[in-house]
């Protein structure tokens, strides 16, 4: 049986305008179980997350460009006659809002995001990212990490600004990252255009593009390997650790360095995340041939062989 | 009954730094806080959690904050939320460890065993279900607030429906997709 009073606190407490702490306060001291009921409820509520299914979106994934190996149907499809209903009642909600909004994440926090157009963005942790409520074909990848799932459309095709360059699908999945220094995309899924409207470089699944200190390169990706942090993995084929450390503090919320040694090594190989960091360095350093220790609230990650700590 | 032990000699520490407003809020709010984190369930650590508070604001060097005393309190429940998931990861770990399973695997083909997928898939399927039934309003209103982070109030006018419509709405999803994991999990 569900606690309802703790249930109902539950949800009071995950509205972001929540403001009623006082009232919080006089209930939790009104029994001291009822913590312990709050707590329990608040975890079961965080692995909702598994079990909520993806949103469900009427209309068919556009057919493909051809050539593309082993397309499978996206997650989302056979919503039918309720998925027609949601997606009008969040057209008709939001049409009449102002543009553009911000997601942001923090570090270690994933959302989930479902366009009106079916469009699906899973957005990493430490993340900021700005869409259109007018345009649900733009978004803005400011700085992070985010993996699109675009429900293609020749005729109005989605379009990811990151800093200068423009990502444009062509009915696809692919995954970007942002950081200061460096653009990365891989794509799994169909076909990306970097900056059509410039260079206009074509990126079939299982190709990724980097424009960092190096300059601007391309590279193939196992397409099994491109937003796996949302599987809980990290997938590399001969990475540099100073990309994987960023992926690594990312998703797991943490602060990181490197020494510049490290930083020089590359790492090919899957990591599986865990928000344990002590836990998960325990594993994953050794086997990037690094060690990990822990220096107050950050961790610095540094060449092998000195004592494991 | 208050859950909390009183008369205790409270420990004082001096702000150092930390040059927004944030300071004063924290510090006139502290008694309040430390009430929070007692009725909390954080017992004789509430002081200890206190200052870990304290630091942390200090170490994030924070903007102006709109709304700093819920910023405060909120910060303060995850802390206590934040204790309980380790708690529970730690038992995790330990009946882990005794299943002799590692954290980290070396091979990228290995993937999630085959049964294990067909057990999500039929999991998600049952979800699928429990929320068509609930009736598509319903389930518009729980995706917005739960997956996307929408306020009530602010469904409640994308809607065009009574903030009360939408709280009831959200308890009936609520009530129904935490007995389904509930059923999941004894399963």
């Amino acid at each position: 049986m569900t606690n309802e009073e703790a249930m109902a606190w539950v949800i009071r407490t995950r509205d972001p305008a929540f403001t009623d702490w006082d009232g919080f306060t006089a209930w939790l001291e009104r029994d001291p179980a009822n913590a312990q009921a709050y707590d329990v409820l608040m975890a079961a509520d965080a692995d909702l997350d598994a079990i909520i299914p993806p949103e469900p979106v009427a209309m068919p994934v556009a057919a493909n460009d051809v050539g593309v190996p082993q397309r499978r149907p996206l997650r989302w499809i056979g919503g039918g006659a309720i998925a027609a209903a949601l997606v009008a009642a969040v057209s008709v909600g939001m049409m009449n809002r102002a543009d553009i909004y911000t997601v942001t994440t923090r570090p270690g926090e994933t959302r989930s995001i479902a366009l009106d157009d079916g469009t699906r963005i899973e957005v990493n942790g430490g993340t900021r990212l700005r869409l259109d409520r007018n345009d649900t074909r733009f978004a803005a990848l400011d700085s992070g990490e985010a993996a699109f799932t675009v429900r293609h459309d020749a005729s109005d095709p989605f379009r990811v600004t990151v800093g200068d360059a423009v990502f444009e699908d062509a009915g696809t999945v692919f995954n970007i990252v942002h950081t200061p220094g460096a653009v990365r995309i891989g794509v799994s899924e169909g076909e990306v255009i970097y900056n059509p409207g410039a260079e206009a470089i074509s990126l079939p699944a299982g190709r990724a593009l980097a424009d960092d200190a190096q300059g601007l390169r391309v590279m193939d990706i196992a397409p099994a390997a491109v937003a796996s942090w949302r599987q809980g993995r990290l997938v590399y084929a001969n990475a540099a650790v100073s990309d994987i450390s960023d992926d690594i503090g990312r998703s797991l919320g943490i602060a990181l360095r490197t020494t510049p040694g490290a930083r020089a090594m590359r790492f090919t190989g899957t990591i599986r995340l865990d928000k344990d960091p002590a836990r998960f360095f325990a594993g994953a350093a050794p086997l990037m041939g690094l060690s990990a220790v822990r220096q107050g609230d950050t961790w610095l990650l540094k060449e092998g062989d000195g004592p494991q700590s | 009954m208050a859950g909390y032990p009183n008369g205790k000699q409270f420990q004082h520490w001096t702000p150092t730094g930390m040059a927004t407003g944030l300071s004063a809020i924290f510090m006139a709010n502290r008694a309040a806080l430390l009430r929070f984190l007692r009725a909390r369930g954080a017992g004789e650590n509430a002081e200890d959690l206190l200052q870990d508070m304290w630091m942390k604001l200090e170490a994030k060097d924070l903007g102006p904050v709109s709304d700093p005393v819920p910023y405060l309190y909120r910060m303060a429940n995850n802390l206590m939320l934040d204790r309980y998931r380790s708690a529970i990861r730690r038992e995790r770990r330990e009946q882990d460890w005794a299943e002799g399973a590692g954290g980290v695997m070396a091979d990228p083909t290995d993937d999630v065993p085959v049964d294990e997928r067909m057990i999500l898939a039929q999991r998600l399927d049952e979800a699928r279900a429990v929320l068509r039934d609930l009736g598509p309003r319903v389930e518009l209103i729980f995706r917005r607030f739960r997956i996307e982070g929408v306020g009530q109030k602010v469904i409640a006018e994308e809607l065009g429906v009574s903030l009360t419509t939408v709280e009831k709405d959200l308890q009936k999803a609520y009530r129904a997709m935490l007995t389904l994991k509930q059923k999941l999990d004894t399963e």
